[in-house]
């Protein structure tokens, strides 16, 4: 586990010093640098591209305009291959995009790719609901971001931290029991139920590390909403980017990702402070993964070997991500310096950590048997 | 053939040739059949199916072990906090319905209120789900038009612990729809209760509240009591209001179901049936409550 | 005499439910005009009416609520006019089945169909499965609109009248029952319009992407829009509401006339 964690500041203190290099260099020389690797990666695709464009369409399901940038990259998508994308039920879960796939089997509109969290993913695995397939950067993406099999792969992460709205909360909570504080009265969310919900979990596992626990105990995570709740600052709503615009969860733990798309969203109309935690800083990745029975399977493909391809993977770091093939990326210089600075500063991340399969896990079945009775429970 | 039926014979336009009394029935039972298809297709029988399926595993056997997952304390408070809510509602919203519609119905209301009234509880009952939600973050939520409100007069809600998204919230949120509901089911039963009764009670010396406690009451209980438990199903079976208002974290047993439908709840799929089948029986028996209530108070007033 | 004029009490009554309607919709309003802090403007309106989401939505809940008048319609009318005429003893049962989509709410109904025709791909694939069960749920106003209406009218002389003329029973229905009832089913129709324009759980579950379940997504992500969706919901709603009371209105004189007749 420690390695992992060295490992992971390497690629932030890597990928800091490449986007400083490129500081200086105008942007003619960054495209040119850019092309061949985005001609590269995408050349030798003809075949799957004509596959696709027969195909003519592709479900997605579950993916908010508004996270990690996938507006741009369905916008993206489809301009460049003319092939129009259905996105069912873009509020969803993870667990919602998996139950879908079954229930939808054999019919048109079934989802061909899924974005899940770990613990979905995994469930998809051995429920069998994906088919493997890998991209041709495969090879640039970190194993510990990829199923060895090619069942799902790791698409993009980022920290817990804490969005609050300047007016309605003088001073924003910098650390986890800033927001015990009696100001913040029924103010504080979590992107809805962490039993189903991967940014949720992230919330109960990030307070977990915060508050005595560890990656392979987070019973502290769930006694702090517990505590949370009793003091009166607990929100069951989900803290969607509308319900804190209309300023109904003013404080609102999700992922940086998400909460920096809002800071830009609210920029004008209600201005917000986004925080990384002191302490308890937990990431979490989502994995793409292709659904046995989907319907267009040439345009699922597509639409994976898009996304890990530099354009694909630029997108998602404008939406402020740390996309998988980042320190890949980082390394071969391609990342422009603008987009490069819209991400925190590595020194926020230092202390990072990344849950392992069986961590997760053993974490959902905890919140299985704990959260309801403990903290949705009237 | 007596001559006095012949007479009415030829009085009456000529009868046409009908087939036999026994063919024209089959015709009308042919008539109804279709529709009596449909709901047993799409309402009967899946509801079976649902009460069947509580009671099996997977392969179809025979289980009591969703009915009886049922009865864990997290389920069981959800189905508390669903009664509660719909019972509190219910008569919130009947008491105050009943109040603001006799206002409009009575003889002397001016004539302009009671078609308004109408108009407006037609669309306000409509306008449960998911606008309601947004119309009462807007109102009572953390940065709402009262709430803020309030706040400029030294009174912060939040603070006092009071939030939208608790029982009492969304009891208030519920009785937004539940008023005109009564309001639109018991005006016409209002209209029932006529002045001359109160003016022939007067003329015998019974003040206000007598009238109402041995005429008004008594005349109006069936359709009162046929009122509220139409409001109390309505709260028990909302869905779409108590999902925009509180996401899937207050323990309704509706979400419940949702959740166990759209995977964000992995039990198997007949604990959602065990669920549903719960539901049914709670508002079935209020059905059945009702109707038996109704028979003794006609029985009354006979 | 003394006519009874609105106490205290009433005008009390009449006063609070006026505030506690309108404030709510005040605040809607208020939070569905703002662009900025202070500012003021019908940005949300626009950028609702400009999404394509929007119209794509709204003409699918539309679509399912005609086809849903049509099919009840189709089914309905001869039934109550069989059970009017011919069959009053069945009248308890209608009214009983009038009162199981009551018992049976539209989250527990939606589990029923999902469970029971899952293996009926063509049933699921479609919004069709949507309409078969908006159908059931608009049952209770339909079935009480067209029977209000059935009761107005003197069925039994008018059939004999058509059928002394030599019509069978199918001209009955179409040319001399249905022009009659043209209010009690234009009132039902509109009932089940609202009713099906406004339907968000079976939608929601069955994964269509009707008005409502659009409406929820505005909701969860633009704050502002939302508010103006359901100010642009509830003026479609008062809309219908009008219809009805204003062919309500007609159908009171209509009433008169066709009895008149006799």
């Amino acid at each position: 586990m420690s390695t992992r964690d060295i490992s992971r500041r390497e690629v932030l203190k890597r990928g800091a010093l490449g986007g400083i290099g490129l500081a200086g260099l105008g942007s003619l020389t960054e495209l040119m640098r850019l092309a061949p690797a985005l001609a590269a990666g995408m050349g030798d695709m003809s075949a799957l591209i004509a596959a696709a464009k027969k195909e003519g369409h592709l479900n997605t399901i579950a993916l908010p305009r508004d996270w990690a940038n996938y507006g741009e990259a369905l916008d993206t998508f489809t301009k460049n291959y003319g092939i129009p994308i259905s996105n069912a039920n873009p509020l969803g879960t993870s667990a919602e995009e998996l139950a879908a796939i079954t229930r939808l089997k054999g019919q048109g509109r079934a989802p061909d790719v899924v974005d899940v969290s770990l613990t979905f993913a995994d469930k998809g695995k051995t429920q069998g609901l994906f088919t493997p397939y890998k991209v041709s950067t495969w090879s640039t993406i970190p194993d510990s971001l990829k199923d060895a099999g090619g069942l799902y792969t790791g698409d993009y992460w980022g920290a817990m931290s804490f969005l609050s709205i300047n007016h309605l909360v003088k001073e924003a909570p910098k650390d986890w029991s800033d927001l015990l504080s009696p100001k913040l009265r029924g103010m504080v969310a979590i992107d809805g139920d962490p039993r189903s919900a991967g940014d949720a979990q992230g919330a109960v596992v990030a307070a977990a590390l915060a508050n005595g626990g560890s990656l392979n105990n987070i019973e502290p995570g769930i006694e702090f909403f517990v505590k949370l709740k009793k003091a009166g600052n607990f929100n069951p709503s989900d803290a969607y980017t509308a319900t804190i615009a209309k300023g109904a969860t003013p404080v609102a733990i999700k992922w940086d990702y998400l909460n920096l798309a809002t800071r830009d969203l609210l920029a004008k109309t209600s201005p917000v402070t986004v925080t990384i935690p002191k302490s308890g800083v937990y990431a979490g990745p989502y994995f793409q993964a292709i659904s046995k029975s989907a319907p267009n399977p040439n345009a699922a493909k597509l639409w994976l070997e898009f996304l890990y391809s530099d354009a694909g993977q630029l997108i998602w770091l404008k939406g402020y991500t740390h996309p998988a093939r980042y320190l890949d990326m980082a390394k071969r210089d391609v990342i422009p310096a603008a987009v490069s600075k819209l991400l925190p500063p590595a020194s926020a991340y230092a202390k990072v950590q990344f849950a392992s399969l069986a961590q997760l896990t053993a974490a959902a079945a905890v919140l299985q048997e704990q959260w309801g009775p403990k903290v949705s429970g009237s | 053939m007596t001559s006095g039926a012949q007479e009415a014979g030829s009085a009456l336009p000529q009868a046409p040739s009908l087939p036999t009394r026994q063919r024209k029935f089959s015709f009308a039972w042919l008539g109804v059949l279709p529709f009596f298809a449909y709901v047993a297709t799409f309402l009967l029988v899946p509801s079976i199916w649902l009460v069947v399926g509580a009671f099996q595993t997977d392969s179809g056997a025979f289980t009591t072990v969703q009915v009886h997952t049922l009865f864990q304390q997290q389920y069981l408070d959800a189905y508390k906090t669903s009664i509660e809510i719909s019972l509190a509602s219910a008569l919130i919203g009947g008491v105050c319905g009943l109040f603001v519609a006799y206002s409009a119905v009575k003889e002397g209301a001016p004539g302009w209120i009671r078609p308004l009234l109408t108009t407006f509880s037609g669309v306000a009952a409509n306008f449960a789900g998911i606008p309601l939600a947004f119309a009462w973050v807007a109102t009572l939520g953390t940065t709402g038009v009262i709430t803020a409100f309030l706040a400029n007069h030294g009174i912060d809600l939040y603070q006092h612990g009071f939030t939208l998204y608790s029982f009492t919230g969304l009891t208030v949120v519920y009785t937004y729809f539940q008023m005109p509901l009564m309001i639109l089911v018991i005006s016409p039963a209002l209209d029932g209760v006529r002045t001359e009764w109160r003016e022939a009670a007067t003329n015998l010396g019974a003040g206000q509240l007598q009238f109402w406690r041995y005429v008004g009451i008594p005349i109006l209980w069936p359709s009162l009591l046929g009122a509220f438990v139409l409001l109390f199903g309505s709260a028990f079976a909302a869905y779409a209001t108590a999902a925009a208002l509180v996401g899937t974290e207050l323990n309704l047993v509706p979400l419940l179901i949702g959740n166990v439908v759209n995977g964000n709840n992995t039990s198997d799929p007949q604990f959602g049936d065990a669920l549903a089948l719960g539901m049914i029986v709670i508002i079935g028996f209020t059905v059945v409550l009702n109707i038996l209530l109704q028979r003794r108070s006609d029985r009354w007033l006979r | 005499m003394k006519r009874s004029r609105l106490s205290p009490w009433n005008i009390l009554w009449l006063v609070l439910a006026a505030v506690y309607f309108l404030v709510p919709l005040y605040g809607s309003l208020e939070f569905s005009l703002e662009t900025g802090p202070g500012q003021y403007g019908f940005d949300a309106y626009r950028t609702i009416l400009h999404d394509p989401q929007f119209r794509n939505s709204f003409l699918l809940s539309l679509r399912l609520a005609i086809f849903t008048v049509i099919i009840s319609t189709v089914l309905m009318v001869p039934t109550v006019y069989w059970v009017n005429l011919k069959l009053p003893r069945l009248r308890r049962v209608m009214e009983t089945i009038a009162l199981l989509p009551f018992v049976v709410p539209p989250v527990v109904l939606a589990v029923g169909i999902l469970r029971l025709f899952a293996s009926f791909t063509w049933l699921l694939s479609g919004p069709q499965v949507l309409v078969v069960s908006y159908v059931i749920l608009a049952l209770p106003y339909t079935y009480r609109s067209l029977d209000a209406g059935m009761r107005a009218m003197d069925l039994r002389t008018l059939t004999e009248a058509a059928q002394n003329m030599g019509a069978n029973w199918v001209t009955v229905l179409w040319r001399i029952i249905l022009p009659n009832l043209r209010f009690a089913m234009l009132s039902a129709a509109f009932l089940t319009v609202t009713l099906v324009m406004g339907e968000y759980t079976m939608s929601s579950l069955m994964l269509f992407n009707t008005f409502a379940v659009y409406m929820n997504y505005i909701g969860g992500s633009q704050a502002n829009p939302a508010a103006a969706l359901a100010m642009i919901s509830l003026a479609l709603t008062w809309v219908a509401m009008l219809a009805i009371l204003f062919i309500g209105r007609g159908s009171n004189r209509r009433g008169a006339h066709v009895v008149g007749t006799n």
